[in-house]
């Protein structure tokens, strides 16, 4: 199966969130009810590391932000789930993440995909996410002091390993270095991180004025 | 904001954002939307990445952090994976620590 090699990365992925939503202040059941209902790494490490100092509906705002990539991904894959009914549609919809995206997406391109390879990529990514994050929330309460071991810098690294691999083209090097300029220089200005919407508008409107020239 | 309303919300605002590409593909959006929308992780993991790193107490001051996160982009450059970024900037900010005390 194509998806063994990410299950590992995933579970780790989801361990190390499971860790830190209980730092976060999250309960055992909350912490597992967010990666059972949300699925969505990045949304859910961004919300947890926003959960103490930042309101609910901004949260929920960020969420929708940092997903709106998967509206693309799933608009690209739309020409192939075309003849499908609506509730395959609906229910491949909710496991459309980067990693199950990029396996089934190219298998569509190499005319070899299909709803169950891509169902089943789903279901392998969901399930080593759920259960690492499970056992992420049991073992976290047990770390006694992570910011002493630098273990809180666990999050500006998730994002650079998913930031870096994006830098293929001048224009996306742009968007990062205005956006990172933005969010630091007016983050003692705006709080309740409003200074990341700022830098994500500000650093995605600079890219797409780069491309329209 | 309650916590379960918290995350019901997040999962909603998630799902939207699959289920909305896959259900209005026959809808082509304005190719400046599209562009707009393509730039939008880079300029989120930049956004997301770089005070941590770079202003830590809050205002542009780079430290160990940051000295650490060179080797750890490099590996990211290298690998194209998260993992091993995230093992590479812990060694390395444990190590700094340990040479400064």
């Amino acid at each position: 199966m194509a998806v063994v090699p990410l299950v590992p990365g995933v579970a780790v992925f989801g361990l190390v969130y499971g860790v830190l939503a209980r730092q976060a202040g999250l309960s055992l059941a909350a912490t597992t009810l967010m990666s059972l209902l949300v699925f969505a790494g990045a949304a859910q490490f961004t919300a947890i590391s926003m959960w103490a100092q930042t309101s609910g509906p901004l949260i929920v705002l960020t969420s929708l932000m940092i997903n709106l990539r998967h509206l693309l991904m799933g608009a690209s894959m739309a020409p192939h789930l075309r003849r499908q009914p609506a509730r395959w549609k609906a229910m491949l919809a909710f496991g459309l993440v980067d990693e199950s995206y990029a396996l089934a997406i190219s298998r569509y391109l190499r005319g070899e995909g299909s709803r169950e390879f891509f169902l089943g990529v789903n279901v392998a990514v969901y399930g080593s996410w759920v259960l690492g994050g499970l056992t992420g929330g049991v073992l976290g309460g047990l770390v006694l002091n992570p910011a002493r071991w630098g273990i809180d810098l666990v999050f500006p690294l998730t994002f650079l390993g998913l930031l870096v691999p994006l830098l293929t083209r001048p224009v996306t090097g742009a968007v990062a270095a205005a956006s990172a300029i933005v969010a630091v220089v007016t983050a003692a200005w705006l709080p309740g991180k409003g200074n990341l919407v700022l830098a994500i508008l500000l650093g995605s409107g600079i890219g797409t004025l780069l491309e329209s020239r | 904001m309650n916590t379960y309303a918290v995350i019901l919300g997040m999962a909603l605002a998630t799902y939207a954002t699959r289920a909305l590409g896959i259900f209005l593909f026959s809808r082509r959006l304005p190719p400046v939307v599209e562009r707009l929308l393509s730039h939008i992780p880079a300029a989120v993991f930049a956004a997301l990445a770089a005070p941590p790193l770079l202003a830590p107490e809050g205002t542009f001051a780079p430290g160990l952090p940051a000295v650490a996160a060179i080797p750890a982009a490099a590996v990211a450059w290298r690998t194209r994976q998260v993992f091993p970024t995230i093992l590479v900037g812990l060694g390395s900010y444990w190590l700094l620590k340990w040479v400064v005390g």
